[in-house]
């Protein structure tokens, strides 16, 4: 055998072994009643933006490719989903107080904003999540208005109590 | 002496313009930005001294003026300022701020625990 043979032959050794080292991907919910689309402040364009271009890291409903589960994909994958929905989790939006919803919605703007995010990672392989400027203006339009009805919100409870 | 009895109902007829001339300017202002909370006096000296020298509108420092600018928060409208106050909160809770690279060559600028408990109450508290 050749030295070039050698070196395949001990990559697809390696390939096929690390298929065998434990990675959980985040597990997948389709049942939210706490979702943020049907709360009633999102609808329309905004909510298909943020379904199409947040939710695979963002929500409970993550769709995985057939290459999210081959190592070492895998890891990174599984690695964002866990740290993306931590930091911000739509299936889970109606358990936020009024705090963390108005610094979350204060995050996206920014985020989005400032083009950190979607990551560049994902939008390299998930064209459909490129958003343009009048895209990123109509979520950063969104949040701040929904960060008022927030605000509101809370104190119509408070003067109720 | 008709004429006469003209001048009593003009002054009413003025009088009643004078009564709809615009407010003076600084209650125009407060009107006009009815929700922003006021930052207390003891918050505004430690900010002053202790955060805004990175967190302004005109900071050379990007990412902390990105982070956070004192002008714009205390321009705010009340959804955004208490956004910006909770995640003061958070970073006071982490005791990230100021950063510790910043404070080796300015020990001075250090919040101390009194401080920290000042502005703490003051980003946790409730809008009056």
């Amino acid at each position: 055998m050749k030295p070039w043979q050698y070196l395949i032959g001990g990559l697809a050794v390696i390939g096929i072994a690390i298929q065998l080292i434990p990675n959980e991907l985040p597990v997948v919910e389709t049942n939210n009643p706490d979702d943020l689309i049907g709360s009633g402040v999102v609808e329309g364009e905004v909510a298909g933006i943020l379904k199409s271009a947040c939710y695979d890291c963002h929500s409970n409903e993550t769709k995985y490719p057939w290459y999210s589960y081959v190592a070492p994909v895998s890891w990174l994958v599984a690695k964002d989903i866990r740290e993306g929905r931590e930091e911000l989790n739509f299936s889970t939006w109606q358990q936020y107080d009024m705090m963390e919803k108005l610094e979350k919605l204060d995050d996206i703007a920014i985020e989005v904003g400032e083009g950190e995010m979607p990551m560049k990672i994902y939008t390299y392989i998930h064209s459909e999540a490129k958003l343009t400027d009048a895209q990123r203006q109509l979520i950063i339009t969104w949040t701040e208005a929904t960060m008022d009805v927030v605000a509101e919100e809370e104190e119509t409870e408070e003067s109720v109590e | 002496m008709k004429k006469l009895a003209i001048l009593p109902i003009a002054a009413l007829i003025g009088l009643l313009f004078l009564q709809a001339n615009p407010k003076p300017e600084a209650d125009t202002v407060l009107a006009f930005h009815p929700e922003a909370p006021a930052l207390p006096a003891e918050v505004k000296a430690i900010v002053q001294q202790k955060c805004y020298g990175c967190h302004n509108a005109n900071s050379k420092n990007e990412k902390g003026k990105a982070k956070l600018d004192w002008d714009a928060l205390e321009a705010a409208k009340k959804s955004k300022a208490l956004a910006s106050m909770g995640k003061i909160k958070e970073t006071l809770e982490e005791g990230s701020m100021p950063p510790a690279k910043f404070l080796e060559s300015n020990p001075d600028k250090k919040l101390t625990a009194e401080e920290a408990a000042t502005l703490m109450q003051w980003s946790t508290g409730k809008k009056k």
